[in-house]
């Protein structure tokens, strides 16, 4: 009677479209949810305000000048709105909340450096901007570092070129300059290891190797994908349990309803039944899987390998279909079942890292995280979407989640038969 | 034609079914009758394959139901008790699922789907979901799926219960029409009226029992015809009894305090000595009625207590 499963999909499918809210908000959950963190910690485009920092230059020498554009540089520029100006607009600016933060050089700032005295920069910041005042005072404070650095480095050239600027010459002599020429010479010679190249050097990477490409680092919107992409895995496969879930809980409804007992009485077996059950879950799973892949797609902009994708899908839902047989084979009642699929559902998506990042985890959940599903599937994704794994990547992760899928779909296919059977004769 | 014979079904300690067994012949309207927890449904659930008897036999037109199951079910439709509908699809989705179900397809289906839907009169409601139809109108609906793919014998298990006059004439209706189209029909009551009004043939069942079948005739002939007479106020039930007693022809069927049912000869003054007698004795008598010969009178006579107890 196996000609009748699909006859039973139908009918399943086309209830399911009746009345789609159920489905729908499940759906969106990991959208959602992705797509607030992305765009709450991205630093992407429109979606994060630049800092608008305003200079008040009241020097008139070279290093107030270079100090006030350097937040105009290209690489600062990035998260700069910067602006010089007098010191009453600068004022009036802050005051009207205009602007994020307000450094003021002061006047003599060049000649006091040069001379050796101490110097104080005054940065006012604005009290109703959360984050913003805080990065351009830590930038600031960077470049005083900076500046405080070269100072030391170049102490002795800066010296002889101190005389130069209180000179009514118009310009210094062939010797003055050649003097002046060698001793910044000594200067970067002696300290030259330090400078050209660091002997430091930080260096920021992906785990696992794989940086972005550089185009994507460049868009604006590279980090608010970036962040997305880096959620929606775990979060789209809890998401797509919870589709497996409804669509299994129809066992029970048509329980309530009276038709599983109408069906049984006429011409479908209990295995008739039970099969059409399972494939409706798993045509709803891939079908959802399909919309967030979809979704998935277009954030991410970038091709990631089919095959791989689509082995790992096909063995989730194998998972997740078997998964949801046995919960709703084992329990007795409707109320019974929702509270068991909650539990082993929320539980296994936080052990199995799809809530949060493994490394993230105590020793002990990350032990046991290979005995879910969750954590095949969403270490399978993660590996497809950030490092752009192929099929032979993640044949383990399909293997073991098939593995899991059919055991528990054989044992959930025996339970659900037993409670289709007892729903029956209730 | 239906054959159960033997029909035994015990959950724990409880005889549900006890050895029940009857003969339908094809094309005939049998009624099961009898009160609330008296096995009716436990036999309809054996009779639909749902539940499997612990003792005894079930064929529908020589085959045997736990043989082949799917042989006979195909050929049986069912009416359970409860109307039992997807409410998100409309009645002729319904009907075209459970059609479709049955192996009917294409022009088959969509003419045996409206010719059920006319049965039951929900024709130009067809095309809505039927969670907007009311009580009656989802019974109709649910007589209308267990019919739909034509079916040799029908089980239907109250199909009138909670509806309003209305609804219930309507599927009364409906049965009659299966009925008279060839259809064996095995219905189960515990409406005297509906029983009397439908069925060729009646079995009283009572304690997973069949007590008696047999026409409305022969069964009314079984009350050998006697009169029920009831009499109410305010005396004991002892005091009463005393006084009629003695009265030829007249049984205390039941009593309790306020009211004690007779059993009276019919053929001669019976009723009527009975009143005197009660009167004359002094006894604060508020109400007498008197029902001629009866299914109720026969239930009461054999099991001690109405049909509507």
């Amino acid at each position: 009677m196996i000609r009748l499963v699909p006859h039973l999909v139908a009918k399943d499918l086309k209830r399911k479209a009746r009345s789609p809210l159920g489905l729908l908000i499940v759906l969106s959950f990991p959208v959602l949810f992705a797509g607030m963190i992305a765009l709450a910690f991205g630093r992407g485009g429109d979606a994060i305000p630049k800092v608008r920092m305003l200079v008040v230059n009241e020097d008139d020498g070279l290093l107030g000048g270079a100090l006030a554009s350097a937040f105009s540089a290209p690489q600062a520029s990035r998260a700069f709105e910067t602006r010089t100006v007098g010191a009453r607009e600068g004022h009036d600016l802050m005051e009207s909340g205009k602007a994020s933060a307000l450094l003021v050089v002061p006047a003599g700032f060049t000649r006091d450096v040069l001379d050796g005295r101490a110097v104080t920069l005054r940065l006012t910041r604005n009290p109703s901007e959360g984050i913003l005042p805080e990065i351009a005072e830590q930038t600031a404070g960077i470049l005083v570092d900076v500046l405080e650095g070269g100072r030391r480095v170049l102490d002795e050239p800066l010296a002889r070129l101190r005389p130069l600027l209180d000179s009514k010459d118009a310009a210094p002599s062939d010797a003055e300059i050649t003097a002046i020429a060698l001793v910044v010479k000594r200067a970067l010679a002696k300290n030259g290891g330090l400078v050209f190249p660091p002997a430091i050097t930080l260096e920021s990477e992906l785990f696992g190797n794989r940086n972005p490409p550089a185009d994507t680092a460049k868009d604006s919107g590279g980090t608010t994908s970036a962040i997305f992409l880096l959620i929606l895995p775990g979060i789209a496969v809890y998401a797509i349990f919870l589709v497996g879930d409804q669509a299994m809980r129809d066992v029970m409804t048509e329980r309530t309803l009276g038709t599983l007992r109408r069906q049984l009485a006429g011409p479908v077996t209990v295995g008739t039944y039970v099969a059409g059950k399972a494939a409706t879950t798993a045509l709803l799973c891939l079908l959802s899987l399909a919309v967030l892949t979809g979704i998935g797609a277009v954030a991410l902009r970038e091709p990631v390998s089919v095959p791989a994708f689509v082995i790992v899908s096909l063995a989730l839902v194998l998972a997740i279909t078997g998964t949801s047989a046995i919960i709703y084979g084992l329990a007795r009642t409707e109320r019974q079942a929702a509270t068991l699929s909650s539990l082993v559902y929320l539980v296994m998506a936080f052990v199995g890292g799809s809530f949060f990042r493994l490394e993230s985890l105590p020793a002990f959940l990350r032990r046991i995280a290979p005995f879910t599903p969750f954590y095949w599937a969403t270490q399978a994704y993660r590996e497809i979407l950030e490092k752009g794994a192929g099929p032979a990547a993640v044949l383990t992760h399909a293997a073991v989640l098939t593995a899991i899928g059919g055991t528990l779909l054989a044992l959930g296919g025996i339970a659900l038969h037993r409670a289709a059977r007892r729903g029956a004769t209730a | 034609m239906i054959e159960a014979q033997g029909l035994v079904k015990t959950f724990g300690s409880l005889r549900a079914v006890d050895g029940v067994g009857f003969t339908v012949r094809k094309g005939e309207l049998y009624g099961l009758l009898g009160p609330n927890g008296a096995g009716k449904t436990t036999t309809m659930s054996m009779l639909a394959g749902l539940l499997a008897p612990d003792e005894g036999q079930i064929r529908f037109d020589g085959v045997d139901l736990a043989a082949r199951p799917l042989e006979v079910k195909r050929g049986l439709g069912v009416v359970p008790q409860e109307p039992a509908l997807y409410e998100t699809l409309s009645a002729r989705e319904n009907l075209r699922f459970w059609g479709g179900l049955y192996g009917l397809s294409g022009r088959d289906l969509a003419a045996a789907v409206d010719h059920v839907l006319d049965l039951v009169g929900l024709s130009d409601r067809a095309a809505e979901p039927i969670r907007g139809y009311s009580g009656g109108m989802k019974r109709r609906l649910n007589l209308a799926l267990g019919l739909v793919h034509r079916p040799h014998a029908v089980l239907m298990d109250e199909p009138t219960v909670g509806i309003d006059p209305q609804a219930r004439l309507k599927i009364l209706e409906a049965v009659k029409g299966v009925a008279a189209a060839g259809t064996t029909v095995i219905y189960t009551t515990h409406y005297l009226e509906e029983a009397e009004d439908l069925c060729d043939r009646i079995a009283i069942m009572d304690h997973g029992k069949i007590l008696a079948e047999g026409t409305l005739e022969e069964l009314i002939r079984r009350v050998g015809g006697r009169e029920l007479v009831t009499v109410r106020g305010g005396f004991a039930p002892h005091a009463l009894r005393v006084v009629v007693e003695a009265l030829p022809g007249v049984t205390v069927t039941a009593e309790e305090p306020g009211r004690v049912v007779l059993t009276v000869d019919g053929s001669g003054r019976g009723a009527v000595e009975v009143l005197e007698r009660v009167l004359g004795a002094g006894l604060d008598v508020q109400g007498v009625s008197v029902q001629p010969p009866s299914l109720n009178m026969l239930f009461l006579n054999l099991t001690g207590r109405e049909l509507r107890d």
